[in-house]
């Protein structure tokens, strides 16, 4: 009886375990992602403005963008190791 | 190679009598770039003015203009022509002088015709609006004006008013009020209004017509329908002139583009009443063709000379020079920025990087063949314009390294091939039934190995900022700019090897095994920290508070990891989809057919082929834009600078006309 308690306890732990995981992977992701949206929201616009005034920008306008993405791939970098280390 | 085409300053003097045929060869040769003469006084240019344009110049330009408001009005342009004979210029040029005007005429009143008839359909829609409240009304309209003691009024009221003199009065209903027609005395009029207006009347004038309404709206729309039917009539013709005419104004226009050109030319040389000079570049190696041919033309009367190159920075304009697989990239340097001529050209290094860094981002077999058909079905939509055509080459290229990546990862549609990955294997283990799980994924290897590419990269591109210093730089600022960019490499090296020496990481150095010497540090530690510190003083040398930049070296080291991470997401939405169309909707329906199951499985289908077109999408964008981003951040920043001239021969490649 003893011994099958304990099997229990662990399958729980280990469960429980590869369950917060699953959550932390998951906050890294939503919370990176949240991060870099509000980052690129302001840029975003003001680089479509000096697109529309002057097309040459664009290249320019494209690197400041996605600057702020860098953000986002870190969490999902943490989130990998999470998951799968 | 990493360097663009060098050019030579050249400087052309010559009496005005060899004026028109030295434009006419230049713009023959179409190898001479035009430095453009300004006139600011300068010293060594006294005496010289901006030149005049040769003869008949506006007489071309006017008849360019007709032909230029001809094809805008036809829309149409060269690049629908392909594959046709070049025209004879002087047949050409004949037949501009005696069908040009007739053609002008007759476009020109069928466009009037047109906008005539255009005009009087958009007149009978307002009347025919203006008409609409009046439909059920059980009088015509010629009851409703003309008087001389009553008076109309009509419009919309919120509800059904109530007048105290003597009217008379026709409503109807509408949505949030009614529309009424009141006949008043004139001496009522005011105070009619009056009350009216308290009920939020909004007036609308009676149209002057003699019918009734609906009678008239059918007249008028029969009358539309009859312009619409000219309208048609005059497009027709227009088509058929179109049709007719499209080669000769096409060529025509290549043509007087070509005479116009040349006769403005010398608004860009310098002249006095007598002789006129040009200043321009050449590729060096056709430098001696401009020299003969010239001469040749001008019967020796013409001086040439190669002039000393004062500023390498600002002057010369800048021609690619790559092999034939790079040009495609070219699309990516001009977006960022052309090169400056003494700068590294790093095209061709990007020409063979971008497509691998996007084949790790979508290695698949599947998508990557899509890609190469989409890189070649959509080829006719992109014709004539030289950027789609260079976007497609390196969708084409980026496909087949996608496909290479594709069957070292053993990936289709997020399948397994049937073999094991020949590298290591992003297959990912999902959920309980695991698709893929035969093969341990590799994802910690994988991201040590984007860090790796991220740190060569990186190194390079500092390597090749201490390169662009020493050529473009001067003096003591020039060792400065050097040691700097040794510095960052110093900083960054340091740093890898103070991590390498305490604590191992797999598929990197392991140092932490290293002799100890002191304290617990081993040599590689100390190692470490003294390129650190060396790095460091290299730097603030040039500039102090460019060491608040230093953590950005960790940081776009890092970012090499999206590579993988990226690649990853992909990979994890072609499994999701294949899970939960085959896996949770189409499999157990197989299972068990019936006939609602058959409709399940066509939406599985769906499902399929929705999942696989967005990620396809997806792909396009994350494996396009990332390494982009990549070179542009990352790599870039490190030693290019940019904003070269492009260089742009006077001339053109003729495609319609014969040279003459």
């Amino acid at each position: 009886m003893a011994a099958e308690a304990v099997a229990v306890e662990v399958a729980a732990a280990t469960a429980s375990a590869a369950g917060l995981k699953a959550v932390g992977a998951g906050l890294a992701v939503g919370l990176a992602g949240v991060g870099s949206g509000l980052g690129e929201m302001g840029i975003g616009a003001a680089a479509m403005g000096a697109v529309a005034e002057n097309k040459d920008m664009f290249g320019l306008a494209l690197l400041f963008t996605v600057l702020p993405e860098t953000i986002v791939i870190f969490g999902l970098v943490v989130a990998l190791l999470l998951m799968f280390q | 190679m990493f360097q663009p085409k060098p050019m030579s300053k050249l400087l052309i003097v010559a009496s005005k009598q060899q004026l028109e045929p030295v434009i006419t060869e230049l713009y023959r040769m179409n190898i001479f770039h035009i430095d453009d003469f300004v006139d600011k006084g300068d010293e060594q240019w006294e005496g010289f003015k901006i030149g005049m344009p040769l003869k008949g110049a506006d007489t071309i330009s006017s008849s360019l203009v007709k032909i230029r408001s001809i094809a805008s009005a036809f829309g149409i342009g060269s690049d629908q022509l392909n594959d046709v004979a070049k025209a004879k210029v002087q047949a050409l040029k004949q037949s501009i002088e005696k069908d040009l005007p007739v053609i002008a005429d007759e476009v020109e009143q069928l466009l009037s015709q047109r906008s005539k008839l255009e005009a009087s359909i958009k007149e009978y829609e307002q009347k025919i609006e203006a008409l609409r409240p009046f439909t059920d009304a059980p009088f015509p309209m010629e009851l409703l004006t003309g008087y001389d003691s009553i008076s109309c009024i009509a419009g919309t009221v919120k509800s059904k008013p109530v007048l105290s003199v003597s009217h008379e009065i026709w409503e109807k209903s509408l949505k949030g009020g009614l529309f009424i027609t009141v006949a008043v005395r004139n001496e009522d009029l005011a105070a009619v209004e009056r009350s009216l207006l308290d009920l939020q009347l909004q007036k609308v004038t009676i149209p002057a017509e003699t019918g009734s309404a609906s009678a008239l709206i059918a007249d008028y729309e029969q009358k539309i329908a009859g312009v619409h039917k000219e309208i048609e009539q005059i497009s027709a013709k227009m088509t058929e002139i179109r049709d007719k005419h499209h080669y000769f104004l096409m060529s025509s226009e290549e043509l007087l583009t070509a005479d116009v050109e040349q006769a403005e030319a010398p608004l860009r040389f310098a002249t006095t009443d007598l002789a006129f000079a040009v200043v321009g570049w050449v590729p060096t190696e056709q430098v001696t063709k401009v020299y003969e041919t010239l001469d040749r033309v001008c019967a020796g009367k013409v001086y040439t000379t190669e002039l000393e190159i004062e500023d390498y920075n600002e002057g010369p304009p800048v021609e690619y020079n790559n092999p034939d697989f790079s040009h495609p990239t070219e699309l990516f340097m001009d977006i960022y920025s052309r090169p400056k001529y003494t700068e590294v050209d790093p095209t061709l290094l990007m020409s063979i990087v971008y497509p691998i860094m996007f084949g790790l981002i979508l290695g698949d077999v599947g998508y990557g063949l899509i890609l190469l058909a989409m890189s070649f079905g959509l080829r006719s939509m992109v014709k004539g314009s030289e950027a789609g055509n260079q976007l497609m080459n390196v969708l084409r290229n980026c496909s087949i390294s996608s496909i290479i990546f594709g069957v070292i990862f053993s990936e289709f549609f997020g399948f397994s091939l049937p073999w094991a990955p020949l590298w290591f294997s992003r297959h990912i283990p999902i959920g309980a039934t695991a698709e893929g799980a035969h093969h341990a994924s590799a994802i910690p290897q994988l991201l040590v190995v984007s860090i790796w590419i991220g740190i060569l990269h990186i190194t390079l591109g500092r390597i090749w900022g201490a390169l662009n210093a020493s050529r473009m730089e001067h003096g003591h600022h020039k060792s400065l700019k050097m040691f700097a960019n040794i510095g960052w490499i110093l900083v960054m090296w340091g740093i890898i090897v103070l991590i390498w020496s305490k604590f191992p990481i797999i598929l990197m150095p392991d140092l932490s095994k290293m002799p100890e010497l002191a304290g617990g540090l081993n040599v590689a530690t100390i190692a470490g920290a003294v390129m650190l510190v060396v790095g460091l003083a290299c730097i603030a040398r040039e500039n102090a508070l460019d060491l608040m930049e230093v953590p950005t070296i960790i940081s776009h080291v890092l970012s090499y990891t999206r590579l993988i991470a990226v690649g990853l997401s992909s990979v994890a939405i072609a499994l999701v989809t294949n899970f939960i169309a085959i896996g949770l909707i189409i499999n157990p329906q197989l299972a068990n057919l019936t006939p609602v199951g058959v409709v399940l499985i066509l939406v599985g289908v769906v499902v399929f082929l929705f999942g696989h077109a967005l990620n396809t999408a997806l792909g396009i964008l994350g494996g396009g834009l990332h390494p982009l981003r990549l070179h542009y951040v990352e790599f870039f920043t490190k030693f290019y600078r940019g904003g070269g001239k492009k260089y742009n021969p006077f001339g053109m490649i003729r495609k319609l006309t014969e040279q003459n």
